[in-house]
């Protein structure tokens, strides 16, 4: 088996900044990626969206390069760039030719110290998020479904039950006041990651982040909310109204165990021979033996890149000639099955083959035209949540040692109703209507 | 010598340094006695392999039998072979930690497939049989006719779709061009013999392109080819003639009506050119500057000045006949009109002033990066090669594509979107509530009004 090991520098400067490089002269292009430890769990109460607004705003202009600078220097070096905010991390990823290494970085140290906007730009990315919001959410056929649909009906912790993208009453509401006091308290370089990764030498890669990155000021260390959450009594439901399809849908959520934990690995196999494509038990019943389903697939998204309470999620889109509860009752077939017969070492083996091979993906994967974004993104979570990016060469070994019965127990311990949330999304009476 | 100390908080950007060249990987071209076209590259980044076995046909050769059919027939033909139903197919790609899609658009009808390099052979063995033993069994062609049928009444709810619905019929007329999608009665008519027949024509080695990239030893994997695919046999299907699309002259205004809708969807075209014409470079430059990357002129002025849509962009389409230029946003329902005007105003002003050198240069670094870029993964790398070979562009097309964009001049753009940015023919489709919007719709020219299933309520 060829295991693929990745050669990289890691180091802290002493403003705690963390600095990963992974050199690899294949082709003459630098992946440059700064992570920080904050998410939408974090937004302050109040202030839904805020993660999500703030990092538009960190395009926005910092002391030396004003607005359209940004983007404009990325873009005319040959580079691409972008950002995201997810649940523990926001981050910002900038992918060139690497005679631009420098420009980048240089870029990112500006606004990593100082971030310069004004209420003009506040406005204008808040209209910007408005329309994002409408063209993924509420003028889509199943947008936000379920990623947006399930965290309020499943969690009861704030920090994991509120709704990301934001409320447009919270959108309006945040002010300079807010984007400013965001910025000083979370991002400070202690609290970051700086990743380099592809056409530089190690050394040459840690000396560029001490050039650009050193002087800045470390700030306190950020308080972190609690996501732990009060414990689960008994299944939880909720219903959402689709305003365009035709199909009625539901999810279904069952929190995974912690991560990091011999659990977690044997559900991250489970979650695979659940939901692994066409060749996943679910999408093999509801959709090619009993027809109940046009969709049914899922998972654990994004397993290394969260940092507190996730779920394993089953999307179904059924037959509108098949009640909720009946197609409710063939899910559930499928996870008794699993619970009672648990699985062959046959399929255990495929199992880990896929696994593996997925993972190789996962690190080679790029992401809008940019190289070595899966790389990059697993490097950034195990340095923020671990202190550890060799992880990303030892990882593996965890999931390739499950054992059959490890997966038999934790469908037994983690897939029960007490451990769950769903939520239906029916078509609104006259979509129904208007399809028949 | 690197600078070690902390250097001073720099107020400017570090100039570039110079450009390391792209190193090209190993790549072999070659073409099997049965005709079969092979193309390897060694990438060796990740202990697997990125391949795509294409044939060049697809909706566009069969739609008179069937708006849908190649994609019908492509989705079926992984269902099910001669040696394997569809559950063993489905273990056996999990077995080898493989994964694999089959699909067809307008020209070409592909499988595409990616796995572990160990385990390359019995992969491409079921590639093989995917393309030469597929069974169509008649319950999973009655089974994926249904869900076909539940995915068409779907699309029918995107707003995106409904826009490029509407904009390909507009454009293209009678040509097999504009139509993107089968409707719910033409999915009811298909039958497995239709299927079987456009396997049996579209499926051969001399129709077929087979390209690789990834971690291999290219005369080991030449071997391995060869083994495989060397006893098929079949003929290239005859290309027939088609009718001439339309040209639409003069704005027009097509709404698509969607009850309820909070946003409006905005597509406006024209016809342009395909990617073997001599101007390809030129129009892909003038896009890029136009609305094809985030510092565009459109996406700098209704995105980051006025903030009226998260998703403006603009493309250049090639099918292989014939290409159209395309530019899109999702805007707030009350800014329909300004932000087509200011689309007009971005593409007239190309079409009006030469682009500043300053700009130009910004842009021909842009294309000429991004392009870099695309090589770094196998599968860029893989589809970069599959788009020079399905469209028959010469074979040192990627070595020599930065040099073409850093040649050109700001004449060039000017000339260029004088000739194919043709604002005064646009096709303009907006898909939204008909009563927010078709005030603001009408005044850019004659409007006529759909409904999602395409009845005309004008």
């Amino acid at each position: 088996m060829n295991r693929n090991q990745i050669a990289m520098e890691y180091t802290t400067l002493a403003n705690g900044l963390k600095v990963v490089v992974v050199p690899d002269a294949s082709a003459p292009v630098v992946t440059v990626g700064v992570y920080y430890k904050i998410g939408f769990r974090l937004e302050p109460r109040g202030r839904s969206g805020f993660a999500h607004l703030f990092e538009h705003m960190m395009f926005q202009g910092s002391a030396n390069a004003p607005k359209m600078q940004h983007i404009k220097l990325i873009n005319s070096s040959g580079g691409l760039l972008n950002g995201s905010t997810h649940y523990d991390v926001t981050n910002y990823y900038e992918a060139m030719p690497s005679n631009a290494l420098e420009r980048v970085l240089w870029l990112e140290a500006d606004r990593m110290r100082a971030l310069k906007v004004d209420d003009e730009n506040l406005r204008n990315q808040r209209d910007v998020v408005k329309e994002e919001v409408r063209v993924n959410v509420m003028n889509q056929p199943y947008g936000g479904f379920p990623w947006l649909d399930l965290p309020p009906v499943a969690f009861r912790n704030w920090a994991n039950a509120h709704n990301f993208y934001g409320d447009f009453a919270d959108l309006d509401a945040a002010d300079l006041a807010d984007v400013q006091a965001f910025f000083k308290t979370y991002y400070v370089p202690n609290n970051a990651v700086l990743l380099v990764l592809g056409d530089v030498k190690a050394d040459e890669g840690v000396a560029l982040a001490q050039k650009y990155f050193s002087d800045i000021p470390a700030g306190a260390p950020p308080p972190f909310a609690d996501p732990r959450e009060p414990e689960q009594k008994e299944e939880r439901r909720g219903e959402v109204e689709e305003k365009f399809g035709t199909l009625p849908a539901m999810a279904i959520g069952y929190t995974v165990p912690e991560r990091r934990t011999t659990d977690w690995c044997a559900m991250a196999l489970l979650d695979q021979a659940l939901h692994g494509g066409r060749a996943g038990r679910m999408y093999r019943e509801l959709v090619l033996e009993k027809q109940m389903a046009v969709e049914a697939d899922g998972g654990i998204g994004d397993i290394f890149g969260y940092n507190g309470p996730t779920q394993m999620v089953t999307r179904i889109l059924h037959k509108p000639e098949y009640s909720a509860e009946k197609t409710l009752a063939a899910f559930d077939a499928v996870i008794r099955e699993i619970q009672e017969q648990g699985i062959s070492e046959d399929e255990l083996n495929q199992l880990k083959v896929k696994w593996r091979s997925d993972y190789y993906s996962t690190l080679e994967g790029g992401r809008g035209g940019m190289p070595r974004y899966g790389l990059m993104h697993l490097l950034a979570c195990f340095t923020l949540f671990d202190n550890e990016p060799q992880l990303v060469n030892s990882i593996l070994d965890g999931f390739l040692a499950v054992k059959r019965d490890e997966i038999q127990a934790v469908a037994r311990k983690y897939l029960r109703p007490a451990n769950r949330a769903v939520v239906f999304r029916a078509p609104a009476k006259a979509n129904v209507k208007e399809a028949a | 010598m690197m600078a070690t100390r902390t250097a001073q908080w720099l107020t400017e950007a570090p100039a570039l340094s110079s450009e390391r060249p792209v190193t090209w990987p190993k790549r072999t071209k070659t073409r099997l006695a049965n005709g079969l076209e092979v193309i390897l590259a060694e990438s060796h980044a990740i202990p697997k392999f990125h391949g795509q076995l294409s044939f060049r046909s697809g909706n566009a050769a069969v739609v008179d039998r069937g708006p849908g059919l190649a994609e019908m027939t492509a989705t079926v033909a992984r269902t099910g072979t001669k040696l394997r139903v569809s559950r063993q197919i489905e273990e056996d790609l999990r077995r080898i930690g493989a994964d694999l899609s089959s699909s067809s658009g307008a020209d070409t009808t592909g499988i595409g497939f990616a796995g572990l390099s160990e385990l390359a052979e019995p992969l491409l063995g079921l590639v093989n049989e995917l393309a030469r033993e597929a069974a169509f069994p008649e319950p999973e062609f009655e089974r994926e006719r249904r869900q076909k049928l539940e995915e068409v009444k779907l699309d029918r709810t995107q707003p995106s779709f409904l826009a490029s619905e509407r904009l390909r019929k507009v454009l293209f007329g009678t040509h097999p061009y504009a139509i993107v999608a089968p409707t719910e009665s033409q999915v009811v008519a298909y039958k497995r013999s239709d299927l079987t027949q456009v396997y049996q024509e579209f499926y051969t080695p001399e129709n077929a392109l087979l390209v690789m990239v990834g971690d291999f030893d290219t005369a080991v994997m030449m071997k391995s080819v060869e083994k495989t695919f060397s006893a098929w046999a079949g003929k290239r299907p005859a290309i027939k003639t088609t009718p001439e699309p339309a040209q639409p002259k003069g704005r027009r205004v097509y709404l698509v009506h969607v009850p309820g809708a909070v946003q409006t969807q905005i597509l406006a075209g024209c016809h342009a050119i395909t990617r073997k014409h001599p101007d390809w470079v030129k129009i892909g430059l003038t896009n890029s500057l136009y609305g094809g990357a985030f510092n565009s002129r459109l996406v700098m002025n209704i995105r980051e000045d006025k903030g009226y849509t998260y998703s403006p962009r603009s493309g250049v389409h090639a099918l292989r006949q014939y290409g159209y230029f395309s530019v899109s946003a999702a805007v707030r329902n009350e800014v329909v009109a300004a932000s087509l005007t200011e689309m007009f105003y971005e593409l007239d002003k190309l079409r009006s002033l030469p682009v500043p050198e300053p700009e130009l240069a910004d842009a021909r670094n842009y294309l000429s990066g991004v392009f870099s870029m695309s090589l770094a993964t196998q599968d860029g790398l893989l589809s970069q090669l599959a788009t020079v070979a399905l469209n028959d562009l010469p074979d040192d097309y990627l070595e020599t594509y930065r040099e073409k964009v850093r040649a050109l001049a700001a004449a060039d753009l000017l000339a260029t979107a004088r000739k194919y940015f043709d604002s005064a023919n646009m096709q303009i489709v907006v898909v939204g509530d008909r009563a927010q919007i078709e005030d603001q719709a009408k005044l850019f020219g004659d409007l006529e009004v759909y409904d999602a299933q395409g009845q005309n309520l004008t």
